[in-house]
């Protein structure tokens, strides 16, 4: 009885750390605007729009993510070889891959500004002094909850992979599930907030980025704020699920019972989709007549 | 200056011989596993193929929109099809791999596998909506068919003006869960393939016992699931050039080249995979 | 739409980057034979220097490839690099002293059919796609190589299997606080494929140059051997593993500080707390 409240309870935790890491996720990566919404933060100078943006350009966020979390595992381990005391090395060895994130971010925004001299877009030092911290701030949180994880699950729950790997695999599904999630929000809604809302953006207006804000010249920390209202919490959410469910049906069930579990999730999660997906047609209705439309 | 246009549209274009002398190269490889260890490394060769076919089929479903998609102008997600691809098939074997561990049968082992990524692709296409509709207030519409081929909906007068499609309709949503499905099952495919191989020849070869090179075994094993798993993943992504909607693209019809692709570049990183615990004549 | 990526003429030609990649990787990762010779572990550095040699030849291969435009971005070219070189690699430790003219030959070969799978199966029709692919396969396994010896002082398979644990004073050998036990490959996977493509990635532009790619890529491979040193604490004697960190910080530290000057040299303006220029009709 004992075991089993244990591994619910710690099944429990890791949702929730996913949570979190999910969350601090999506913010950081909007801050330093990383993914494909940077594409248009690349586009725009070349259109002539010039901009105060964090142009984090490292990859996309599934592979930097597998790297920060399997780097902090990695040199986690090392530290735990050592003797060190487990959360201790957590610590450490996400501060560690803290530093790294912030040294890629730092280089990525001067290269990727530099080499769009021709069309006058200044490099701005006080942009990198400020938001560079701040995403480092986030991708630590992200970070030490997705190595504490993976740590309850190789220590408490006994799954086979050592530590780097066990992180590999979560973080690049941490940056894969963060990025579907967080991506649009960002991309149309804030970078694109001056276009129509309830649309996509027209291919004329790429380029045309959202640059006088509220207060001033807008900055990704504004970003930041923004993403914490909706995408950080539905990607903290998102990954949270996968997380919890992953690894409770394994809890609950084990080899057919785990797989009869996963496939009624799925389907529950199909209907979920299928009813958002009326409730949007039904309630916002079409663009123009069915008659008119033409593609 | 523009980007060297090196190749004139590319398209859907077969090319026989070259498919030819792919199943060529997938036949040599296989005579000479067969030559080297006719039945324990033939095996797992057979299966490692086998499962990274089914990686690269797999991912041919997952829809992926790319830089477009982030602005609402292109159905799919907004993550590059590798990548996204890579954390629903290893989301599932980390899975897989939890059974394979408690002592499962195979079959037990690799339907897991394929169920953990079918999982994980149904909460994320879910959320991927779920943000659209509720965050940002625009339905789901595809800019390749008139109408969804499972639902029958009309797509064109919810497709907003100027764009070609946004969010994730219900094909796609489908087809991102088979796409999790079959790539959480092919590396799990992979990973047990190898971790058979591995713990039967290991202790023969580092003269230990079975238990003291089990984590030997389970990293090997798992890092060869990882790194073919990308091989078959970013070759599928040169196969669809970037971005597809789903299984109704007429993009999709292209999977025939990735098949065969999939089968050499598996059959080659399995059989040096196979070939790392085999007493070799000069070592 | 995104960013155009433009064929940029000038610098050093690739071959002679390639050339020199080859001869600086292989020499640096035969110096940690050294470590056999003495008996020592203190010229495990020479496998972090592999690395930065390694990457700054994988990073201008990238650059080569993706002017072509392959539709799919960097950081994939990364991935199958690292990818199909990891399985090479570890074959070719099961050979001892020959372990990195091994991996050359045997990534050479993966790496060139899947050039020719691409090219022609998948009809990609690059014409630097084979090329290009076998060089990024022969990079990805030497920096692993390197890697390793950096984080456990050989290339042997017996060696990144191996590790020591002390138990009531006793030190006994194990797997599992191994280089492989540990899958500290996964780590340095990672750090690879990131660092090999992030500078082509982060000196994308119509304003590219060369100096400042490569400059980037001697960053980039100075920091993970930072890091790849750090851990190297659990697996090799500290006196070496403190050279190395050594080493490594002040590359990073000299590497980090040119980037920045050489950025300097080529940004448009370099301003601190300034509004945006206004520029005519936007």
């Amino acid at each position: 009885m004992e075991q089993i409240v244990f591994g619910i309870g710690i099944t429990a935790l890791t949702g929730a750390l996913a949570t979190v890491a999910g969350a601090a996720e999506d913010t950081e990566s909007n801050i330093g605007s990383q993914g494909d919404p940077n594409s248009q933060v690349q586009l725009a100078p070349q259109m002539g729009f010039l901009h105060r943006i964090f142009n984090k350009a490292v990859a996309g966020e599934p592979p930097a993510y597998g790297l920060w979390c399997c780097l902090g595992a990695g040199l986690a381990w090392a530290f735990m070889a050592m003797q060190l005391n487990a959360v201790l090395a957590i610590v450490l060895g996400s501060v560690l891959a803290v530093f790294v994130q912030g040294v890629y971010a730092t280089t990525a925004y001067v290269g990727r500004t530099a080499s769009l001299s021709k069309f006058g877009q200044p490099v701005y030092v006080d942009i990198l002094k400020s938001m560079t911290t701040v995403t480092m701030a986030h991708a630590f949180i992200a970070i030490f909850a997705t190595v504490a994880l993976c740590q309850l699950i190789n220590g408490a729950l006994g799954h086979p992979f050592p530590l780097p790997l066990l992180a590999l695999v979560w973080g690049i599904a941490l940056g894969a599930a963060g990025s579907a999630t967080g991506n649009p929000y960002y991309g149309k809604e804030r970078q694109y907030q001056n276009q129509k809302f309830g649309a996509g953006v027209p291919i004329s207006a790429s380029g045309n980025i959202v640059r006088y804000a509220e207060a001033g010249e807008r900055n990704s920390i504004d970003n930041g704020w923004f993403t914490a209202k909706i995408g950080g919490s539905a990607s903290g959410i998102c990954f949270g699920l996968i997380v919890f469910l992953e690894l409770w049906r394994t809890k609950v069930g084990a080899g057919w019972g785990s797989i009869a579990i996963g496939v009624l999730l799925i389907l529950i999660f199909t209907v979920v989709d299928r009813y958002i997906e009326i409730w949007a047609r039904k309630n916002y209705g079409p663009y123009t007549e069915a008659k008119e439309a033409s593609s | 200056m523009s980007a060297v246009a090196a190749k004139p549209a590319t398209g859907a274009a077969m090319n026989p011989t070259a498919m030819g002398i792919g199943v060529i190269l997938v036949l040599i490889l296989l005579g000479i596993c067969w030559f080297v260890s006719p039945t324990v490394g033939l095996m797992a060769l057979i299966g490692v193929i086998i499962g990274g076919v089914l990686i690269g089929f797999g991912v041919h479903f997952v829809p992926v929109g790319g830089a477009p998609a982030a602005m609402g102008q292109a159905p799919g997600i907004a993550t590059g099809v590798a990548m996204l691809a890579a954390g629903g098939g290893l989301a599932g074997l980390f899975g897989g791999a939890w059974a394979a561990a408690a002592g499962q049968t195979p079959i037990v082992v690799i339907i897991t596998g394929g169920v953990g990524g079918g999982l994980m692709m149904a909460i994320t296409c879910m959320m991927v909506n779920f943000v659209y509709v509720f965050g940002m207030g625009i339905p789901a519409a595809s800019g390749k068919v008139a109408k969804d081929p499972i639902t029958g909906d009309s797509q064109a007068e919810y497709k907003s003006q100027g764009t070609e499609g946004h969010g994730l309709p219900f094909v796609s949503f489908v087809g991102g869960v088979t796409g999790g499905i079959f790539a959480g099952a092919g590396g799990t495919l992979i990973y047990l393939e190898l971790l058979n191989l591995y713990e039967g020849a290991l202790p023969t070869l580092m003269q230990l016992k079975p238990e003291q090179v089990l984590p030997i075994a389970i990293s090997m094993a798992g890092i060869f699931a990882v790194g073919m798993f990308l091989v078959n993943a970013v070759l599928t992504a040169y196969n669809i050039t970037g971005t597809i909607e789903g299984p109704h693209d007429p993009k999709f019809k292209r999977w025939p080249r990735a098949i065969v692709a999939s089968a050499v570049a598996s059959a080659l990183c399995g059989l040096v995979a196979i070939l790392i615990v085999l007493p070799l004549p000069f070592t | 739409m995104s960013v155009k990526v433009e064929v940029i003429e000038g610098g050093i030609p690739h071959n002679k980057i390639m050339i020199a990649g080859v001869v600086s990787t292989l020499v640096c990762l035969y110096l940690t034979y050294l470590n056999v010779l003495t008996g020592t572990e203190m010229f495990s550095f020479f496998g972090g220097l592999a690395v930065v040699t390694a990457l700054i030849w994988g990073s201008h291969t990238i650059k080569v490839l993706c002017s072509y435009g392959i539709g799919t971005g960097v950081p994939s070219a990364g991935m199958i690099a690292f990818g199909s070189g990891v399985i090479a690699m570890l074959l070719a430790t099961r050979f001892n002293l020959l372990a990195p003219i091994v991996a050359l030959i045997l990534a050479a070969i993966i790496g060139f059919i899947l050039g020719y799978v691409s090219n022609n199966i998948l009809n990609m029709k690059i014409p630097a796609m084979v090329q290009a692919l076998t060089e990024m396969a022969v990079v990805g396994a030497l920096s692993l190589m390197g890697f390793a010896a950096l984080m456990t002082g050989g290339f042997t398979f017996a060696g990144l299997t191996t590790g020591t644990v002390s138990v009531l004073g006793q030190t006994l050998m194990t797997q599992q606080q191994s280089f492989m036990g540990g899958c500290l490959i996964a780590v340095a996977f990672l750090l690879g494929a990131i660092a090999i493509q992030h500078p082509f990635n982060a000196c994308l532009g119509p304003g590219w140059k060369q100096d400042r790619m490569l400059m980037l890529t001697a960053e980039c491979g100075f920091l993970s051997m930072l890091v790849a040193a750090v851990m190297s604490f659990a697996l090799i004697t500290s006196g070496s593993a403190i050279i190395s960190l050594i080493i490594a910080i002040i590359g990073w530290g000299y590497t980090y500080c040119q980037y920045m000057a050489l950025s300097k040299r080529d940004a448009a303006a370099w301003l601190d707390a300034k509004p945006i220029p206004e520029v005519e009709g936007h």
